[in-house]
Formats: C-alpha cells, sequence, structure tokens
C-alpha cells in the first residue's frame, strides 16, 4: 500500500514538474517519466497488458514523436522570463483545490466504494477483445486510418 | 478512517486537475497537447481502478489498451498539424 501511494504521489509531482518548466524538452522527458509511473501503477493493479501496452506507447513512441516535434520546430528567441510569479499562483491554486478536495471528494468516493462485485464468469483478456467487445477493434482500425490518412493530407506533396 | 479506493479516486482527480489547468493556462501548443496526455492517463487510471474495484480488471485492461490507442492517435495528429502550421508561418 505505502508503495502504491509513494507512485501516486510521485506521479502527481513530475505532472506539476512537467506542467511548470519552461523548457519543452524537459517538459516531454519528464512526461514520459509520468508514463513510467502510470505502467508501474497498472502492474500493481494487476494488469500488465495495459502496463506493458502504455510502457511501450505513451512512454517510447509519443515521447519519442515529442521530441522529434520539438527538433523540428524553429527555436524561439530568448524572452524575458515573467512567469516566476505565474508558477507560484498556480501551485498555490493547486494547493488549495487539493486541500478542498481531500474534504469534499473523499467522503463521496467513500460513498461509491460500495461497488457490487459484478464479474460472475472471469474472462480471459484475448475472450475479451477478440469475441466480446469485436466492435471496439472496428472502431480502433477506423480511429487508426482516420489518423493514417490525416497525417498524410497534412504533409501531401505534389509530384512535379 | 478512508479505504484505499477512495485515496487512489483522490489522487486520480488530482492528476486530472493538474493536466486540465495545463490545457487551460498554457499557450504553447505542445504544453496543451502534454496537459491532454496527462489528462488521458488519469481516466486510464480510473479506468483500470475502477475494473480492479468490481473485480473486471481484463475488462477493464481491454477498455485501457483502446484508450492508449485513441491516445496516442489523437496526439500523433496533433502534433503533425503543429508541425504543419509552424512551417507555414
Amino acid at each position: 500500500m505505502t508503495y502504491h501511494l509513494v507512485l501516486f504521489v510521485l506521479i502527481i509531482l513530475l505532472a506539476l514538474a512537467a506542467v511548470m518548466t519552461e523548457n519543452i524538452l524537459f517538459s516531454a522527458i519528464i512526461l514520459s517519466l509520468v508514463s513510467v509511473g502510470v505502467s508501474l501503477i497498472l502492474f500493481t493493479f494487476g494488469s500488465p497488458y495495459a502496463a506493458v501496452f502504455e510502457l511501450s506507447v505513451c512512454a517510447g513512441l509519443i515521447t519519442a514523436l515529442f521530441i522529434s516535434v520539438i527538433s523540428l520546430m524553429p527555436k524561439e528567441k530568448n524572452l524575458p522570463k515573467k512567469h516566476h510569479l505565474k508558477s507560484i499562483l498556480i501551485s498555490l491554486v493547486f494547493f488549495i483545490i487539493a486541500v478542498i478536495n481531500w474534504v469534499y471528494i473523499i467522503p463521496f468516493f467513500e460513498s461509491l466504494s460500495k461497488y457490487p462485485q459484478l464479474n460472475i464468469h472471469n474472462y480471459p483478456l484475448g475472450q475479451i477483445i477478440w469475441e466480446d467487445r469485436v466492435f471496439d477493434l472496428i472502431g480502433q482500425i477506423c480511429i487508426f486510418a482516420a489518423g493514417v490518412f490525416a497525417v498524410k493530407s497534412f504533409f501531401y506533396r505534389q509530384n512535379t | 478512517m478512508t479505504n484505499i479506493f477512495s485515496i487512489d479516486c483522490y489522487f486520480i482527480s488530482l492528476l486530472f486537475l493538474v493536466g486540465f489547468s495545463c490545457l487551460l493556462i498554457s499557450k504553447n501548443m505542445l504544453k496543451q497537447l502534454i496537459g491532454l496526455e496527462i489528462m488521458s492517463k488519469a481516466c486510464l487510471l480510473a479506468v483500470i481502478l475502477s475494473g480492479a474495484a468490481t473485480n473486471n480488471i481484463n475488462f477493464a485492461q481491454a477498455i485501457a489498451i483502446t484508450m492508449i490507442l485513441i491516445d496516442a492517435i489523437i496526439i500523433t495528429v496533433g502534433l503533425s498539424l503543429l508541425v504543419k502550421l509552424k512551417n507555414q508561418l
């Protein structure tokens, strides 16, 4: 349980660092660390397939995409830093909302925790993906094709 | 005494709040995409947590895999749009 909570706190601190860092490259690298933490939490929940998928796609592919896009973008001129007060204000507002959440939201989630145990037949993951939720696969293929065509149309080059 | 489910939900709501505030405050589009990514991670954790709580972890994993794939495609399209926009300006 302690390991679990430490991971959650670490993820939130890393996410705050990713949001507040002005250097976007550091921000993307810290985001990959957040993904690693999320995948560790998924392992502790007993869902290894989702954890491996998260680790390979979010911590690997998306970070590589972010870094390549940052390297493709033109460098911005060095502007004077005016964000010090803004970051302090953001962290103050975040702290206040966290305290309010602790008072009001935790009793709400405690009332939700009398959940029904829905699963009668513990089906394996392969049967759920390939038999019960085949319609999801069709949706995934459609979204994948839409993404590929969108990227292709953005970088369309006419042959002369 | 609070139970572990509610504490996990509390942390997930904080993570969602971090991503949402980044999406609202930041003017840089790359930072906004990072905020979107953090929000989607919070939603993913919420799905897996609810699956673990209701003893339906395999079902939650199937939905989580779908969510990760859709999230990756959204980020890819957003980044390509950004590169196209920067090249045109």
